[in-house]
């Protein structure tokens, strides 16, 4: 994921984590520390996060914006398959083997994104089993909740089921 | 095709059958003379000496596959044809022919013919949709007049087809006939068969034939097990349901059950 | 009225046909059919099954020649009272004028007087039954109205019962207490005669008769004491219709499948059953176009099918469906159980399915000795049946109106909003939330949503599902519709005062909201928040995309829209529309919810809601069933006790309970 790095804002990270639906259940203690792991980062329309199939070495949480997952399908192109809003998870695959992104994430309008450095962050899971044993769950919960969504998705059922001639 | 101007090509062709299903579009008598004016009837043996390969519109087909030119014919004319619809028995199911595809074929040849080379014959007789995409199906031994201007009436209005797939029963109490197998005691397939016929048997007193095939969800066990109740033996049975329909699978479950004396259709 | 009881002899018998003749009624009584005795029009007493019994056991009618001359010993034969009342096949709508001007015309019955001889005690129940059913709800049967007037009704009391009889379990019978003109109990030497009406007793005066003895009289009370003895001690059946309706899990509906054949023969004999199917008959061309109304029944694969799926598919779905709606739902509905326990569903059962035995089964009732018998089951003597159902030609009758085609936008690639235009002022007072049937010409007529409203018309939006609907989806500028409506129940707007609204719905699911949406917008400063979360297949596939864009950039009302997927130049969300609120910082405690949309797509839509805190009471949505007529008398859209078309589309979920989302029902 690549980004421009931000100077000091008026937002702590430790307070923008306290805000966003993913994180606001953690302890204080675990989001400070967290904070300490991450940075606040600003996007432009068009800059490509991460690309699919590649190595994916950040996770971040979008603060501001809309940043569009998409997968390649050569007779149709680049699908857009999810956006992730405001509050939810982009990239978790920089902390769920083998570390690749399974989609192309683009930001479709300028943004702010809090970024985390996923080799940094398994060291850290490693070292601390507290802090891995908090925010796990909350990764796969995020997970859980967009896989709820995409199979809802798949079922299609707006779509029109019409084989007959007449 | 709604509210098409143009005449649409309709052509009827035949395979192994009898013909019968032909010969209820001659019978429409006056109606055929307006589907002759809707439609441009480019090909019908038995009615006009005008002959075409294709293309169609609409393209009846009777009869069932039972040859290996049959075979590669159905196919040539599946790409001729826009919508195909099958006709009969013998073209959805397989016919009473289909008789054979229990029996070991190969024997009747040797039984019946001299030179059993020169007979071309499939082992099975088998329905049309075996082979090609079926766009619609018209039931029946033969089909029923009324059912076949529904259905080319609903390719002219733009209506979707009313072909109900539900028990001759209803057609019997509509008609207000007397119930043959509940007060006649006979074994009749009505409620198990496909209503198209306006309950032709049993209305002159005489079980129901099964037609018009399985209607859906038919559960030929439990009638099967109802006649074995009232004492008809497994072979009685079985005879009544190896007539015409006797290879659709709801009908050809029963005959099969205990042909090797292994179990019974009770 | 004339009290008392008189005798006829039996000799005389004919005397009494010849006077319900005259004035040319026709009269229709037992006669002696095919192995079975059927009803039909008799000109002489000697057409009557004089001799004649039936042996009845489930699946098994055997014709007897017994010795004695008796009349009416017999049990109800396969036809009922409904062939007269409520025809295997009637015709409704005879479309009338010339080519692209066409407009649907009911077409009236216009029956003869008819006279009903021989009717039992458990037949009147039925009777009252289908008045209720067809003549008492906000709509009525027209044809059924016109044929039930005048009817003359001579019941007659039996005198036996068949094995199959269960009238006293049902609480209908053996006796005959009321509606009836006149009651004949026969002796052996003739017929005991009680008068019921103003109409029985002319027709009594008439025949000059001699008053019945004391000893006659007791001749037949002994035969009817009989008679219960012969039927024996009701079984118990308290609770039942609860009991039914709590047994949808019960193992048993699968056992029952594995017997029937869902041939249909139980509902078609059944002196209560409506479900009627409506078919289109025209020529080649389309011209001389009908719509005819005839018997069907819920055990048919079709009857609860929608454009792309089929809400009854397995046997065990449909098996339960009519034993649920026959002894319970029907209280709900029509305040009577539906059942009147005459017993021909189980004699007429090619294979001898016995409902008495299957609904003790499935509802599990307790012991005999624990509960008291069941009340009666309709007050057959206040029952609207014999100075019949009163009602004048018109009245509460839904017609038919035209509107014509002013408009048409392409919303997507099978989607048309039409605009019309109308004078009806039925169709102008419609309702948010209200539909229409929407006819043409030799086609179905399907039930489609009313998108807008106007002082001079409305919008529908459409999508062109099948035949019916790309036709009307086809038609231009000018072209003629015919409307039946608007029925239903609306939107509660009035529920969204001072509330925050949620409208949440996905695809086509945005029209029957819209004029919700128009509503609210009116009456802007009546409520607080405004939200509409939106979902669709792709950017193409949304409606109103023009008029969604304007709405969102005015500010009144706040839109999130989101689509399955999308190309590279959508900018919009992509995702389902559930997770628009299920993570969304606000509080939902005084929020009223709208929903709209697949059923499962509804549920997942639900489910955020509970999590979110908002109850059953304030969460609203429409439903989509299969109707025929759109007024709640062709009985196809039932879901549990509810008419989709009449009781709802719009329900809230705490009253569909569990109905809502469950499969099959």
């Amino acid at each position: 994921m690549t980004a421009r790095h931000l100077g000091p804002t008026d937002r702590s990270l430790e307070d923008v984590l306290a805000a966003t639906w993913l994180t606001y259940p953690l302890p204080v203690e675990t989001r400070s520390r967290l904070a300490a792991l991450g940075r606040l980062a600003t996007v432009s329309a068009g800059d490509v996060l991460m690309r699919e199939g590649e190595p994916n070495d950040s996770l971040a949480i979008v603060l501001d914006g809309r940043v569009a997952l998409r997968m390649r399908v050569p007779e149709r192109g680049q699908v857009t398959i999810l956006t992730v809003e405001p509050g939810d998870v982009v990239g978790w695959s920089a902390v769920v083997p083998p570390y690749r992104a399974t989609s192309t994430a683009v930001a479709l309008v300028g943004g702010e994104l809090a970024v985390f450095d996923g080799p940094m962050l398994r060291v850290a899971f490693e070292r601390e089993p507290e802090l891995a044993a908090e925010v796990y769950p909350l990764v796969l919960s995020a997970v859980a909740r967009r896989l709820e969504g995409t199979r809802l998705q798949l079922l299609d059922l707006f779509t029109q089921r019409w084989t007959e001639p007449w | 095709m709604a509210g098409v101007v143009h005449r649409p090509r309709l052509g009827v062709v035949k395979f192994a059958s009898c013909d019968g299903c032909q010969l209820t579009l001659l019978d429409l008598e006056d109606q055929l003379l307006d589907v002759a004016e809707r439609f441009e009837i480019v090909e019908f043996a038995e009615a006009t000496s005008r002959r075409s390969k294709g293309p169609f519109d609409i393209l009846l087909v009777e009869g069932s596959i039972s040859t290996p030119e049959q075979a590669e014919e159905i196919v040539r004319l599946r790409r001729e044809a826009t919508l195909l619809v099958t006709i009969g028995a013998c073209a959805t199911a397989g016919g009473i022919q289909a008789l054979r595809n229990l029996a070991d074929h190969d024997a009747f040849r040797r039984a019946v013919y001299p030179r059993p080379g020169l007979i071309e014959s499939l082992p099975r007789s088998t329905p049309v949709s075996e082979y090609v995409a079926v766009d619609a199906e018209l039931y029946g031994c033969p089909i029923s007049g009324a059912q076949l201007l529904e259905l080319l009436t609903a390719l002219t209005v733009g209506r979707r087809p009313q072909l109900p797939d539900e028990a001759v029963c209803l057609e019997c109490k509509r008609r207000g006939a007397v119930c043959v197998l509940v007060a006649g005691a006979q074994s009749c397939l009505g409620p198990v068969t496909r209503t198209g016929c306006g309950a032709l048997c049993p209305v002159f007193g005489r079980g129901c034939y099964g037609c018009f095939g399985p209607r859906e969800a038919a559960n030929s066990e439990s009638l099967a097990a109802w006649f074995a109740g009232d004492g008809a033996s497994d072979k009685e049975i079985r005879g009544l349901f190896a007539q015409f329909n006797v290879n659709a699978p709801a009908f050809r479950r029963i005959v099969e059950a205990g042909r090797d004396g292994e179990g019974s259709v009770r | 009225m004339v009290a008392g009881a008189w005798f006829l002899p039996r000799a005389e018998l004919d005397r009494l046909v010849q006077s319900l003749r005259a004035g040319g009624r026709e009269v229709i009584a037992p006669t002696v059919g095919e192995g079975a005795i059927v009803l039909s029009g008799v000109e002489t007493a000697d057409e009557l099954p004089h001799g004649w019994g039936v042996e009845v056991a489930p699946g098994r009618a055997t014709l007897v020649k017994r010795a004695a001359e008796r009349v009416f010993d017999q049990p109800p034969g396969p036809t009922s009272w409904k062939r007269w009342t409520f025809p295997p096949r009637v015709d409704q709508i005879e479309w009338i004028g010339a080519n692209g001007e066409r407009l649907p015309q009911p077409v009236a019955a216009q029956p003869k007087p008819m006279a009903f001889l021989g009717v039992r005690a458990c037949e009147i129940a039925a009777l009252a039954v289908q008045d209720r059913v067809l003549a008492a709800g906000p709509v009525v049967d027209a044809d059924y109205v016109a044929r039930r007037k005048d009817n003359l009704i001579v019941a007659v009391e039996c005198a036996v019962a068949g094995e199959t009889c269960f009238c006293s379990t049902m609480g209908t019978g053996p006796e005959v207490t009321g509606g009836f003109d006149v009651a004949l109990s026969e002796l052996d030497d003739g017929f005991l005669i009680r008068v019921g009406s103003t109409a029985g007793s002319a027709l009594v005066d008439g025949l000059g008769l001699a008053p019945v003895s004391d000893v006659q009289q007791a001749a037949a009370r002994r035969a009817m004491a009989a008679l219960r003895d012969q039927l024996g001690p009701p079984p118990p059946t308290d609770g039942l219709p609860e009991r039914l309706v709590a047994a949808v899990d019960s193992p048993r509906w699968a056992e029952i499948a594995q017997r029937c054949l869902a041939c249909a023969n139980c509902t078609l004999v059944c002196p209560t059953c409506f479900c009627t199917s409506v078919g289109q008959r025209s020529e080649l061309d389309g011209q001389g176009a009908t719509s005819e109304r005839r018997w069907d029944s819920c055990f048919t694969l079709d009857f609860a099918r929608v454009a792309g799926g089929n809400f009854r598919t397995r046997v065990e779905d449909r098996y339960r469906q009519w034993l649920t709606h026959k002894f319970g739902t029907w209280w709900s509905q029509f305040g009577t159980s539906g059942c009147v326990g005459c017993g021909r569903c189980i004699t007429w059962c090619p294979v001898g399915i016995d409902v008495r035995a299957e609904i003790m089964a499935v509802a599990g009732l307790p012991a005999p000795e624990a509960v008291p018998p069941v009340a009666p089951v309709v007050s057959v003597a206040s029952a609207a049946s014999v100075e019949s159902v009163a009602l004048a030609p018109g009245e509460r009758v839904m017609p038919w109106a035209s509107a014509r085609v002013v408009s048409k936008t392409s919303e997507t690639a099978d989607v048309v909003t039409l605009r019309l235009a109308t004078d009806d002022p039925g169709l102008l007072a419609g309702q948010p939330g209200q539909f229409v049937m929407a006819a043409l010409p030799a086609l179905a007529a399907p039930p489609v949503s009313v998108s807008r409203f106007h002082p001079d018309g409305l919008e529908l939006t459409v999508r062109a599902a099948g035949a019916a609907t790309r036709a009307i989806c086809n038609l231009e500028r000018g072209a003629t519709v015919g409307l039946r409506g608007p029925v239903g129940r609306g939107w509660p707007v009035d529920l969204a005062e001072g509330r925050d609204v949620l409208i949440v719905t996905g695809g086509i699911g945005l029209a029957p909201l819209r004029p919700l949406i128009d509503e609210l917008l009116r009456r802007r400063d009546r409520s607080a928040r405004l939200h509409l979360a939106y979902g669709a297949r792709t950017p193409g596939d949304r409606l109103y995309k023009a008029e969604l864009d304007r709405l969102a950039a005015g500010g009144e009302i706040e839109i999130s829209q989101t689509v399955d997927r999308a190309g590279p130049e959508w900018l919009g969300r992509v995702g389902v529309v559930t997770q628009v609120i299920d993570r969304a910082f606000c509080s939902c405690d005084r929020t009223i919810a709208f929903i709209c949309g697949p059923e499962r797509m509804m549920e997942a839509t639900v489910k955020v809601l509970h999590e979110r805190g908002v109850p059953d009471e304030r969460v609203f949505a429409t439903l989509e069933r299969h109707m025929d007529c759109g007024v709640g008398l062709c009985g196809h859209c039932q879901l549990g006790r509810f008419f989709v078309c009449k009781d709802g589309p719009v329900f809230s979920l705490a009253e569909l309970g569990p109905a809502f989302g469950r499969e099959g029902l």
